[in-house]
């Protein structure tokens, strides 16, 4: 209740010291872009009755977009993000499963976005929904409804915000079966100086609190939980281009609210009570390196405690420490791009899961020889191993992947040719736990494009080939494609088209051969300078050989998308 | 007369009070890694105290854990333990959160920190012995019952390709994408299904929101295998003109059990959901992006 009058309080401040200080009439802009959107989706298969292939599109969406700036004079703005759909579509998280939403769950779906965020000079409002990124460990990847501001006095940094980040969702058993959630408080904060490509230096608080009696029937697998996590953050640029960046954050977080309270374990008062299931982790990032036009280099190195845990980031992983060193580097007259990196990640840090590794090793390097031809050559190497346990092996996989992509390009009269080649094999390894024995699948990509670019006209087309082939025991798999596509302009300049057709065979094994066609075309016309109609179709064809019973089932989906997109521009 | 009524009370008083009740523990061989969570699910621990025909009025579990070498990282503080009452019927049953409540178990050492700061011991083999004893004198109404299990953390499969943030190629990609992961860890009882999920990042949207909004274009369940090819059957063409943002995707993988529920709602998302990674397709390679 305080928050709310202190935020409303700040907000009357401003705007009266914006109203007051206003002498003479002053400019008034309006950029940003207002439309909606249209999506259908078709799916029929054959032979009726069969329901092999699902549909992966809602059959149908509205989705609306409201982003407009207005700008009063120099010092005042205000950002609309209004972005909605219709229907409700969540297939993860919260929501999961959710078909007929309250007002409330409407409002914090995270498919839906409304928020405002009115700024006078170095003060910004924050209202409704809002994604803020504090920092890496504390919070960033949660959009929350609330209130809340952002002031940057000179270099000081002052940031709160509170709101909902999900609302309680009850158990249905179904079917579908929809998982259920609490609703859920969020409260963040953040004390900082910063000066822009100097440094920065910040302290964030982040919490999130289920209401346990909010669902009813209540979640059968999920707890109430409540989280809390305060980081430091340090960041330092020098004109060199050298940069120093750290973190660190400790979380306490409960994961049964309903556990009882005990005295045993650590707590955080008064932002946090502990219970028997609560637990108190650390994490920490570091990185350092240079950065300038040819040459960079850098290290990075992350840990993240078994039980470090923050409502921002839901699906952080934990218990792991990673490092890698990245360089990027111009050579020859900038004729010669090298970008790599090495670095490896162990999970089991706090001994509480079996020992894994991961090495992690990428290359790319680009060659420019001369005006004709380029070559690419990239390298891709991931290896896991994972401690037997009970097992008479451990855990083993080996992915390298290694690709060449020579390109020769000419010019004639009218036309510049590009020939592209483009190879990739890759191989993939896996030990199987119980016998050591160990499986390779291996695979083979080619790809080569023809695109003739005309300097007279304004039309493109591209021309491709494709032979995929994947070899594991038991299973071959090959497919060949054969696409075009098109793109032009019309009607002067106001229509732009392009369309795609693509033809792929494929074979799997000795079965006989399956066919799949896709066929898409994408219309922008510009009605007139600020409104613009975009559609897009594409159709999608597919047909079974005799792999699958029914033998020759088959499918055709389509999704149409067609919306005005009006955009706000008061510059004359 | 009275002297005879009298000497019958005090014998059964005395035959209550230290009569050998039989017990039975019941403890699953994997319990979950996460503590707090055994008082969750009833059939994690089971302890049968039966007495036939007699009525204990009050008595405590003394319980200890162990490990393979016998030395002893956690017992009941029996002092402030709760005390129970055998069931008329004979039988009384108990569960995880009544032989062992976490908010009266004293850990020793290093097994004391990592419950603190993990929820979790280290991954190893335990004992666990139990034993009903009187609430004043702790004196043994019972034998001690004793049973090992096994304590592994269970880690979710690391996402390896595409990796986070790949651009790949339009022209490839619409034919064939390769996604490939780490297996849950330990091996588990029984095959682990794997739920692929690819989620479009719509414009205006972070990836991290379309994930947890969007219907995904791909939701495959693949059993006990660590790769899978994806035939999109989609055009990747940039949206329109207007966004000049490449196609822009998030990935993730949903670890399943045998029932196809999440191998562990206890930890993180609680929806056994590895950390997702995002790849892009690129629309203009070999070519120029629409003006």
């Amino acid at each position: 209740m305080i928050t709310k009058k202190a935020v409303l309080f700040l907000f009357i401040c401003f705007v009266w010291s914006y109203t007051s200080a206003q002498t003479k009439p002053v400019s008034f802009s309006v950029s940003g872009t207002a439309g909606i959107t249209y999506e259908g989706y078709g799916l029929n298969r054959s032979p009726s009755g069969w329901t092999g292939y699902s549909a992966r599109k809602p059959w149908n969406q509205v989705r609306f977009n409201f982003t407009p700036r207005f700008s009063f004079g120099k010092n005042f703005s205000l950002p609309f993000n209004f972005n909605f759909s219709a229907i409700p579509t969540n297939f993860a998280g919260p929501y999961a499963g959710i078909k007929n939403q309250n007002f409330g769950q409407f409002i914090t779906n995270p498919v839906n976005s409304f928020g405002l965020n009115p700024k006078y000079k170095w003060a910004e409002l924050q209202l409704g929904t809002q994604y803020l990124k504090y920092s890496d460990l504390s919070t960033g990847d949660i959009g929350i409804f609330g209130i809340g501001f952002d002031l940057r006095p000179k270099t000081w940094r002052f940031k709160f915000f509170t709101g909902i980040s999900q609302e309680a969702v009850n158990y249905f058993a179904g079917p579908p079966t929809v998982t259920g959630a609490y609703k859920r408080k969020n409260w963040m904060f953040q004390l900082g100086k910063e000066e822009e490509g100097k440094y920065l230096f910040a302290v964030n608080f982040a919490k999130g609190k289920d209401v346990p009696t909010s669902a009813a029937p209540p979640p059968l697998t999920i707890r109430p939980q409540e989280g809390v996590v305060i980081s430091i953050v340090a960041n330092a640029y020098t004109d060199y281009g050298i940069y120093f960046k750290a973190e660190a954050a400790q979380s306490t977080f409960t994961k049964d609210v309903t556990t009882p309270l005990t005295s045993l374990l650590r707590g955080l008062k008064p932002f946090i009570e502990p219970h028997t299931s609560t637990i108190t982790d650390f994490a920490g990032q570091v990185a350092a390196g240079r950065k300038s036009n040819n040459f960079d280099i850098g290290i990075n190195v992350k840990y993240i405690g078994a039980g470090f845990q923050t409502v921002g980031y839901p699906y952080m992983q934990p218990d792991r420490v990673d490092y890698t060193l990245n360089t990027r580097f111009n050579a020859w007259k900038k004729k010669i791009n090298v970008t790599a990196s090495v670095g490896r990640r162990v999970n089991n840090v706090n001994n509480t899961a079996l020992k894994a590794s991961q090495f992690i090793g990428n290359l790319n390097w680009f060659t420019q020889f001369n005006e004709h031809w380029s070559l690419n050559v990239n390298y891709n190497n991931f290896g896991f191993l994972a401690a037997s346990g009970m097992n008479p092996y451990g855990i083993k996989n080996v992915s390298n992947d290694f690709g060449v992509n020579p390109s020769f390009s000419w010019t004639g009269k009218k036309i510049i040719h590009l020939l592209s080649l483009s190879y990739n094999y890759s191989k993939y390894d896996e030990r199987d736990v119980m016998t050591g024995l160990t499986t390779s699948n291996n695979t083979h990509t080619a790809l080569l494009t023809y695109v003739p670019t005309y300097l007279e006209k304004d039309i493109t087309p591209d021309f491709s080939a494709l032979f995929f082939y994947n070899d594991v025991p038991g299973v071959k798999l090959s497919l060949f494609t054969l696409s075009s596509a098109l793109s032009m302009q019309a009607a002067k300049k106001k229509l732009k088209l392009r369309g795609q057709l693509q033809y792929t065979l494929g074979k799997l094994n000795s079965f006989k051969n399956n066919n799949n066609l896709v066929a898409s075309c994408n219309i922008d016309f510009k009605i007139t300078k600020k409104l613009t109609w975009n559609t897009f179709l594409t159709t999608n064809y597919f047909k079974y050989g005799n792999e699958i019973t029914p033998n020759g089932a088959s499918y055709l989906e389509s999704i149409s998308r067609t919306g005005f997109q009006y955009k706000f521009d008061t510059k004359k | 007369m009275k002297k005879i009524v009298y000497s019958i009370i005090a014998a059964f008083t005395c035959i209550a009070g230290y009569a050998q009740v039989n017990s039975n523990l019941i403890l699953m061989a994997q319990p979950p890694a996460q503590l707090s969570e055994w008082g969750n699910r009833r059939e994690v621990l089971t302890l049968i105290i039966s007495s036939p025909g007699i009525i204990i009025d009050q008595f405590k579990i003394k319980a200890e854990i162990k490990t393979v070498d016998g030395t002893v990282i956690a017992n009941t503080d029996l002092a402030k333990a709760p005390s129970f009452s055998s069931n008329p019927s004979g039988t009384t049953l108990l569960f995880a959160n009544d032989v062992i409540p976490l908010e009266f178990m004293m850990f020793t050492g290093k097994y004391k920190t990592a419950l603190q700061r993990t929820g979790k011991l280290p991954a190893d083999n335990y004992t666990l012995c139990v034993q009903p004893v009187r609430p004043v004198d702790y004196i043994a109404l019972g034998e001690v019952h004793c049973r090992s299990f096994y304590l592994a953390n269970t880690q979710l499969p690391i996402l390896m390709k595409p990796y986070n943030e790949e651009i790949l190629d339009q022209k490839t990609a619409q034919t064939a994408i390769t996604f490939r992961w780490t297996p849950v860890i330990p091996r588990q009882t029984s095959p682990v299904t794997y739920r692929l999920q690819v989620f479009e990042v719509l414009p205006l949207q972070n990836p991290v929101q379309a994930l947890r909004s969007n219907q995904p274009l791909l939701d495959k369940e693949i059993f006990a295998a660590t790769q899978y090819i994806w035939q999109p059957q989609l055009s990747f063409m940039a949206d329109s003109s207007e966004t000049k943002k490449m196609p822009t995707f998030i990935w993730t993988i949903q670890s399943l059990d045998k029932d196809k529920k999440p191998i562990t709602q206890t930890d993180g998302n609680g929806e056994a959901r590895s950390e997702p990674l995002i790849f892009y397709v690129n629309p203009w390679k070999n070519r120029k992006p629409a003006n």
